[in-house]
C-alpha cells in the first residue's frame, strides 16, 4: 500500500520531496538512474513500439471475434497503407494534415496544457482561408496562396490562444474549453456555409464560396500528393528547432516542468502560454487552410473528419516529440488510408480504423506507467 | 400541424419545457454518474464514448431481444465496462486521467459505430412513457409531455445520492477518497478500489443515459445521436458544484437550452438554426468561465481532482 | 474505567533501504504511562523506527513486544488494534469534511447508515473530557494549523489509542500552544491514561516535558537516559557526536549604516483560499545585513515570499529594490541580483523532470555563453557551465544529465544553492532553507549565507525555526497575522518576548 508522505516540515499544502533513502520496492539502484537524454528517447521509442505491438495484438483478437482472419487483416492494413505506390501516396495525403494537427496538442503540452481543440482550429483555419482567398481574388497566384494559408494560420492561432487566455485569466480548464470550442466552431461553420457565405450553385451539399482557382495548390511533381505535405513537414522541423534550440523553447520546458519555478525565474507565464497555444492553433489552422487550397477549394462538412482528434493521438504516441511526429503521422495516415480497402475486402465499417486508433491510444497511455519506473526515485 | 401553429409562441414555451424535461434526462443521469466519479477523485472525459456505446448496445439489445428494458440494462452494463476500463488504466501509476478519457472517447465511439452499423435502419421496441399530456387535445402537446420513467428515477437518484453522501458509510468513504487520498490510505482504504467502483457506477449511469437516447428520445440509433452531451455533463457537474440535487436543476437548464433550437423552428425561425445548436456549448463554456477563478481551486471541488488543481 | 496504557518494547530492529541502513539493531523500551522522547537529527532513523512500529514498513529483523507479548504488526490495522496510534507531521484530515466527519471516519467499524444525532451527542460528551475542544461542525479546511494539530491528537484519543506517537507535533504551533499541547500530553501520561512518544529535535521540549530520552544517530541507539540526568548540552553532544557548539556564531559587526536595498511597504496579498494572508506588511533590509522573520507557519510568510518570488500577485502595496519599483520580471531579477532559496526546492524552484545541467542553467540560459543573441540556445555550452558548478558546490550526482529528482534532498538544495549563489547576489531571500537537510548541508548553507553577507548582500531570512533566526540574524522581526508585529536586534532578542508576539491573533493556515 502507498505510504503516508514523510517530510520534515510538510504543511498540508506541501508536496513530496525527493528523500534519501527511497523505499526499496520497485526501484533499481542509483547507478542505473543517471541517463543521458538520447537514451531516454530510445526508451521512449521502445515503449511506444511495445504499446503498438500490444494494440495490434488486441486488434487482431477483436477482428478474430468478428470472424475475420487477423493475419489477413494485418496484411490488408499494410497493403492499404504502404503496399503499393498508390497506397503510399494515399497514406502521405492522409498523414499531411496530421503532422500539423498533432502540433496543436504537442506545443501546448510543452507548457503543461492539455489542448484538444485541433478539430475546431482546423475548421477555423478553413474558414479563414476561404474568406481571405475570396477577398484577395485577383492577386498574384503565389501571394494569394501564401496569404490564404496565413489567414488560416491566424484564425486557428487566435482560436486556441483564446482558450489559453481563458485559462490564464479565469483559470478555465483548457481541455474542457477547447473541446467545447470544437463544437462551437463546427456549429459556426455550419451556420456560415448554410447562409452567409454559401455557394448556392452547389446543390449536392452545403458549401461555402470557392477560393479563386489560381490560389489552389497542386501536387508535388511526379506524385499524387499535394504540396501540403511539404508545408507540414517544414513546419514540424522548424518547430522542433525552436523548441529544442532556442531560449523560447527552453522557457516552454521550464514552464511545462514546474510553473512555480518558471515564475521564480521571472518568466512571463501568461505570454508563454498564449504563444504556445497560438503556435499550436496556427499549425492546425494551416492544416485546415491546406485542406482548402490543396483539396477541396471550399469549406464544407468535409473539413470535419476527425483530423483534430487523430492529431491528439499522434501527439501522444510521439510522446510530445516534434521529430517523432512524422513517423507516427505516417503510421496513422496508413491506418486511415487502409480503411477503404478494409471496407471493401472484409465488409467492415469504416469505423474499424477508429477502433484501432482508440486501442493504440489506450495502450500508449498505459505504457506511460511502465515508462519511468526506474527513472524517478519515488 | 396547424394545431401546433395555433399555439404560436406559447407552443415555443411549452416545447422548451417539454424539451427541458425530455432532453435533461440523459444529462441528469450522466452528470449524476460523473458526480460519483469525480467525488472519488477522477475525471472521466470518456463519457461521450460511453454514452454512445450505451445507446448502441441498448438499441441493439432491444432490437434483438424485443425488450427495451433488457436493452436498457445492456446499455448500463456496457457503460460499466467502459468505466471499469477507464478506472483500471487510471489506477496505473503516472497515468493522466484526462488523456485516458479522451482515448476512451475515441475508442467508445469507434466501437459503437463499428458494431452498430447493422442497426441503423431497423426499428427497435422503445421504452414506455408516462402519458402526462393526455389531458390535451393537441397531438403535439400530448407527445411532448410523454415523460419517461427514467426522468423520475433520475430525480429519485439525485435525492438519494445527496442524502447518501452525507449519511452513509459508503458516501463518506467515497468523499474521502476524492478529497484526501492520503487520509483514506491512512485508515487502510484502497483508494484505487473506491475509484474503480465509482467510475463503474458512473459508467453504468452514462450508459443508461445513452440508452435513453436510443430507446426513448429521439428513439433510434444513428451516428449523429449524441453531440457532446457526455462531455457537457462534466461541465455540468462543475456548474452544480458536485451536488447531485444541483445537478438536477442544472440538467433542466441545459435541457431547456438544447430545446430552444428545435422549439423556435416550429414558429418558423429557420435563420441561424445552427447557432442555436451552439447554444448549449456556449452556455457550458460561459458557465465554466463564470465558475472558475485563476487563483482559487473551484469551490467545493474534491481536492484530488486533476482539473481543479 | 479506561484500561492502562500499553508498554511497548522494540527489540533489535533493523531496516535497510537500498544502500542505506536506516536502522541497525535498535532496541528501545517504552515504559507505560510515561512520556518518552526520541531525539535525533534528520536522517537518524526516528521516523523509520516509528513507521516500522506502526506497520507502515516491515522491519527486516527484530521483534515488537506489547505488554511483554510478542506481536506481529504487518499493517497499520494491526497497530491500531493494539491501541497504537500516530500523529503525523502532515495532516491526515479531509479538508472538505467537517470535524465530526473526520472523527467518525477513523473508526474501524462504521454502520452502513450514520445516525448523526447520536454521533454528535457522543462527540460532545467526548470533548467535554478532553483538554482541547473544537466545534464538530466546522469544515476542516477552515481550521488553523494549530487547531488541525489538536484535532489530529483528539482523533487518536477518540479512537481509543493509548500509545501515542507524536511526530514533531509543535512545528506548526506557537511556543504557548506547544507548551499547552505537550503539557496536556504529559498530564495524561502522568494520570496513567497514555504512553506518549515524542519525536522532536527541540531540546527544550525534551528537557521540559519528557521523562526518558532515546537518542538515535545514523540508525543506531547512542544513548538512553532519564531526562532528570540530562542537560541540553549533553543531549546535543550525543545527538551530533561532537561538541556541538550551541552558542551563537559571532557576527562581525558591520561598518556602519548602509542604504536600504529591499523595501516592502504595506503589502497586501490574498492566500489560496481568497482570504487575506499578508495584511499590510512593511519592512526594509539593508545591504550587508541579515534580517530574520520569525513566525509560526500560516501567518503570511509563505505568501510574502511568493509575492517576492513572483508566484503570487500582491493586492496592493509597494515593493522596491534600490529605490526602484520591483515587478519581478526576468530582467529585473538579473539587474538587481535577486536570488531565492525556498523550502521544498522541487516544488518551488526547480524542475524535477529536467536534468541537473538544465536546472543549473535556469537563471542564465538567455545570456552568453549559454545563449547567442538572447534567442538561440547553445546546449553544448551548458555542459562546462554545469560541470563547473557541480564541482564548486559539491553536488553529488551520477552525471550532469541525470534527472534532478534522482538526487537526494540535500543535493537538490545544493543544486539550487549553486545556481542562486554563484551569481552576483545583492538580495538573497530565503525561506526555511535548511528543512529536511542533514547537519553537513545545513552547515554549508549557513556558511554560504555568511559569505554573502560579507560580500554586502541584503539578506532576508524567513524561518519557522526560531533558533535558526536567532543564530543568524542581525535584526529579528516577527510576522503574525499577516503583518510585522515586532522588531528587535540581535543583542536584545529575548525568545519568550518574541514567542509572545508570534502568538498574537492568527489567521487560518
Amino acid at each position: 500500500m502507498a505510504l503516508p508522505r514523510y517530510d520534515a516540515r510538510n504543511r498540508d499544502t506541501g508536496s513530496p520531496e525527493a528523500r534519501a533513502p527511497p523505499p526499496a520496492h520497485g526501484t533499481l539502484s542509483w547507478r542505473l538512474t543517471a541517463r543521458r537524454l538520447p537514451t531516454d528517447s530510445l526508451e521512449s521509442l521502445l515503449l511506444s513500439l511495445a504499446a503498438l505491438a500490444v494494440a495490434a495484438i488486441l486488434f487482431g483478437g477483436f477482428v478474430a471475434l468478428q470472424g475475420h482472419d487477423p493475419l489477413a487483416v494485418y496484411q490488408t492494413l499494410y497493403l492499404g497503407g504502404f503496399g503499393t505506390r498508390f497506397s503510399i501516396e494515399n497514406t502521405l495525403t492522409q498523414a499531411a494534415p496530421l503532422l500539423l494537427t498533432a502540433l496543436c496538442t504537442l506545443i501546448p503540452a510543452r507548457v503543461g496544457l492539455l489542448v484538444i481543440g485541433g478539430e475546431g482550429a482546423v475548421v477555423l483555419g478553413g474558414l479563414g482561408a476561404v474568406l481571405a482567398g475570396v477577398a484577395l481574388a485577383g492577386a498574384p497566384a503565389l501571394i494569394g496562396t501564401m496569404l490564404t494559408i496565413s489567414a488560416g494560420a491566424l484564425a486557428g492561432g487566435f482560436w486556441i490562444a483564446a482558450a489559453a487566455a481563458l485559462k490564464h485569466m479565469r483559470g478555465v480548464n483548457e481541455t474542457i474549453s477547447t473541446l467545447l470550442m470544437n463544437y462551437i466552431a463546427i456549429a459556426l461553420m455550419n451556420h456560415l456555409i448554410s447562409g452567409p457565405i454559401r455557394d448556392f450553385s452547389q446543390t449536392l451539399k452545403a458549401q461555402s464560396w470557392s477560393i479563386p482557382n489560381p490560389f489552389m495548390v497542386g501536387n508535388i511533381p511526379g506524385w499524387s500528393v499535394h504540396w501540403g505535405l511539404v508545408i507540414g513537414l517544414t513546419f514540424c522541423v522548424l518547430l522542433h528547432l525552436v523548441l529544442r534550440h532556442t531560449t523560447l523553447g527552453f522557457s516552454f520546458d521550464i514552464l511545462g516542468g514546474n510553473r512555480r519555478a518558471a515564475q521564480m525565474a521571472g518568466l512571463p507565464i501568461g505570454r508563454l502560454m498564449l504563444l504556445a497555444c497560438f503556435l499550436g492553433g496556427a499549425a492546425a489552422g494551416i492544416a485546415g487552410a491546406i485542406e482548402i487550397v490543396a483539396v477541396h477549394g471550399a469549406a464544407s462538412e468535409s473539413l470535419v473528419v476527425g483530423l483534430g482528434y487523430t492529431g491528439i493521438l499522434v501527439a501522444f504516441l510521439a510522446r510530445q516529440n516534434a521529430l517523432a511526429v512524422f513517423l507516427v503521422a505516417l503510421l496513422l495516415g496508413g491506418i486511415s488510408a487502409s480503411g477503404g480497402l478494409l471496407q471493401r475486402r472484409f465488409d467492415m465499417p469504416h469505423a474499424v480504423t477508429i477502433v484501432l486508433q482508440g486501442l493504440i491510444f489506450i495502450c500508449v497511455l498505459a505504457s506511460n506507467a511502465a515508462g519511468r519506473w526506474h527513472r524517478s526515485s519515488g | 400541424m396547424s394545431s401546433t401553429l395555433d399555439l404560436g409562441w406559447w407552443g415555443v414555451v411549452l416545447a422548451i419545457i417539454a424539451g427541458a424535461i425530455r432532453v435533461s434526462t440523459p444529462y441528469l443521469l450522466v452528470s449524476l454518474g460523473e458526480t460519483l466519479t469525480e467525488k472519488s477523485g477522477r475525471v472521466n472525459l470518456g463519457l461521450e464514448g460511453t454514452l454512445v456505446l450505451g445507446a448502441m448496445s441498448g438499441f441493439a439489445t432491444s432490437y434483438l431481444t424485443g425488450s427495451p428494458w433488457l436493452g436498457l440494462l445492456a446499455a448500463g452494463v456496457s457503460g460499466a465496462a467502459m468505466g471499469l476500463l477507464h478506472a483500471l488504466i487510471c489506477n496505473l501509476p503516472r497515468v493522466n486521467d484526462i488523456a485516458v478519457g479522451i482515448a476512451l472517447f475515441i475508442f467508445g465511439i469507434g466501437l459503437a459505430f463499428y458494431l452498430g452499423k447493422p442497426f441503423i435502419e431497423p426499428r427497435a421496441p422503445m421504452l414506455p412513457a408516462f402519458p402526462l399530456g393526455s389531458w390535451s387535445h393537441h397531438p403535439a402537446m400530448r407527445s411532448a409531455f410523454d415523460v419517461s420513467p427514467l426522468f423520475f428515477i433520475g430525480i429519485a437518484l439525485a435525492l438519494a445520492l445527496e442524502w447518501a453522501m452525507k449519511n452513509t458509510r459508503w458516501g463518506l468513504i467515497l468523499r474521502m477518497a476524492g478529497d484526501s487520498a492520503d487520509a483514506a490510505r491512512a485508515i487502510g482504504r484502497s483508494v484505487e478500489r473506491i475509484r474503480t467502483y465509482a467510475t463503474m457506477a458512473g459508467g453504468f449511469l452514462s450508459g443508461v443515459g445513452g440508452g435513453f437516447l436510443s430507446l426513448f428520445y429521439p428513439g433510434n440509433w444513428n451516428e449523429g445521436l449524441s453531440s457532446g452531451q457526455g462531455l457537457m455533463a462534466v461541465a455540468l457537474v462543475i456548474f452544480a458544484r458536485w451536488s447531485p440535487v444541483r445537478c438536477f436543476y442544472a440538467s433542466l437548464l441545459f435541457g431547456g437550452a438544447s430545446a430552444i433550437g428545435p422549439a423556435v423552428q416550429t414558429v418558423g425561425i429557420t435563420e441561424g438554426y445552427y447557432l442555436f445548436y451552439a447554444a448549449p456549448y456556449a452556455l457550458t463554456l460561459a458557465v465554466l468561465i463564470y465558475s472558475s477563478s485563476p487563483t482559487q481551486a473551484l469551490a467545493g471541488a474534491p481536492n484530488e481532482l486533476s482539473i481543479s488543481r | 474505567m479506561t484500561p492502562s496504557p500499553p508498554e511497548v518494547e522494540i527489540v533489535d530492529f533493523s531496516k535497510r533501504f537500498g544502500a542505506v541502513q536506516a536502522l541497525d539493531a535498535v532496541s528501545v523500551r517504552f515504559t507505560a504511562g510515561r512520556m518518552h522522547a526520541l531525539l535525533g537529527e534528520n536522517g537518524a532513523g526516528k521516523s523509520t523506527l516509528v513507521k516500522c512500529l506502526m506497520g507502515y514498513y516491515q522491519a527486516d529483523a527484530g521483534r515488537i513486544l506489547v505488554d511483554r507479548q510478542a506481536r506481529a504488526i504487518a499493517h497499520p490495522y494491526d497497530a491500531h488494534a493494539l491501541g497504537l496510534g500516530m500523529v503525523y507531521q502532515h495532516f491526515t484530515l479531509v479538508p472538505q469534511m467537517s470535524v465530526a466527519e473526520n472523527f467518525v471516519l477513523g473508526r474501524e467499524r462504521l454502520p452502513a447508515v450514520l445516525d448523526w444525532a447520536a454521533e454528535h451527542a457522543a462527540l460532545r460528551e467526548f470533548m467535554a473530557r478532553m483538554p482541547f475542544r473544537l466545534d464538530p461542525r466546522r469544515l476542516v479546511a477552515t481550521l488553523a494549523a494549530g487547531e488541525k494539530q489538536k484535532l489530529e491528537i483528539l482523533k487518536q484519543l477518540y479512537l481509543g489509542r493509548q500509545f501515542l506517537v507524536l511526530d514533531e507535533p509543535t512545528s506548526v504551533l506557537t511556543p504557548g500552544e506547544a507548551d499547552e499541547v505537550l503539557g496536556e500530553m504529559r498530564r495524561l501520561a502522568d494520570a496513567g491514561e497514555l504512553t506518549v512518544i515524542l519525536i522532536t529535535h527541540k531540546l527544550r521540549e525534551v528537557m521540559e516535558f519528557a521523562q526518558d530520552v532515546t537518542i538515535l544517530r545514523g540508525g543506531k541507539v547512542v544513548a538512553r537516559i532519564d531526562v532528570a540526568d540530562a542537560s541540553e548540552q549533553r543531549l546535543a553532544a550525543m545527538m551530533f557526536g561532537q561538541s556541538h557548539d550551541t552558542a551563537k556564531p559571532e557576527l562581525a559587526s558591520r561598518a556602519g549604516p548602509s542604504a536600504n536595498y529591499l523595501e516592502i511597504e504595506h503589502l497586501h496579498a490574498l492566500g489560496d483560499r481568497g482570504t487575506t494572508a499578508v495584511a499590510g506588511a512593511s519592512l526594509a533590509v539593508r545591504s550587508g545585513e541579515i534580517v530574520g522573520i520569525a513566525g509560526v507557519s500560516g501567518n503570511g510568510q509563505k505568501e510574502l515570499v511568493e509575492v517576492l518570488a513572483g508566484q503570487r500577485e500582491a493586492e496592493s502595496g509597494g515593493l522596491r529594490i534600490a529605490g526602484r519599483a520591483f515587478n519581478g520580471t526576468r530582467r529585473e531579477l538579473e539587474q538587481y541580483g535577486v536570488s531565492l532559496l525556498t523550502e521544498e526546492p522541487l516544488a518551488n524552484a526547480a524542475v524535477r523532470s529536467m536534468s541537473v545541467m538544465e536546472n543549473l542553467s535556469l537563471r542564465q540560459f538567455d545570456q552568453p555563453p549559454l545563449a547567442h543573441g538572447r534567442f538561440v540556445l547553445d546546449r553544448r555550452a551548458m555542459r562546462p557551465f554545469a560541470d563547473d558548478l557541480i564541482r564548486r558546490y559539491g553536488i553529488r550526482t551520477a552525471s550532469r544529465f541525470a534527472r534532478l529528482d534522482t538526487l537526494s534532498g540535500g543535493n537538490i538544495q545544493r543544486t539550487v544553492l549553486a545556481r542562486e549563489l554563484s551569481r552576483d547576489v545583492r538580495l538573497l531571500i530565503m525561506q526555511n532553507p535548511c528543512v529536511g537537510l542533514d547537519a553537513a548541508a545545513v552547515a554549508e548553507i549557513r556558511g554560504q549565507i555568511m559569505q554573502a553577507r560579507e560580500r554586502g548582500a541584503a539578506i532576508l531570512l524567513i524561518s519557522e525555526d526560531l533558533d535558526e533566526i536567532l543564530d543568524l540574524s542581525d535584526r529579528v522581526l516577527v510576522m503574525a497575522a499577516g503583518r510585522i508585529s515586532h522588531e528587535t536586534d540581535r543583542a536584545s532578542a529575548d525568545r519568550y518576548e518574541i514567542g509572545r508576539h508570534m502568538a498574537q491573533s492568527r489567521l487560518s493556515a
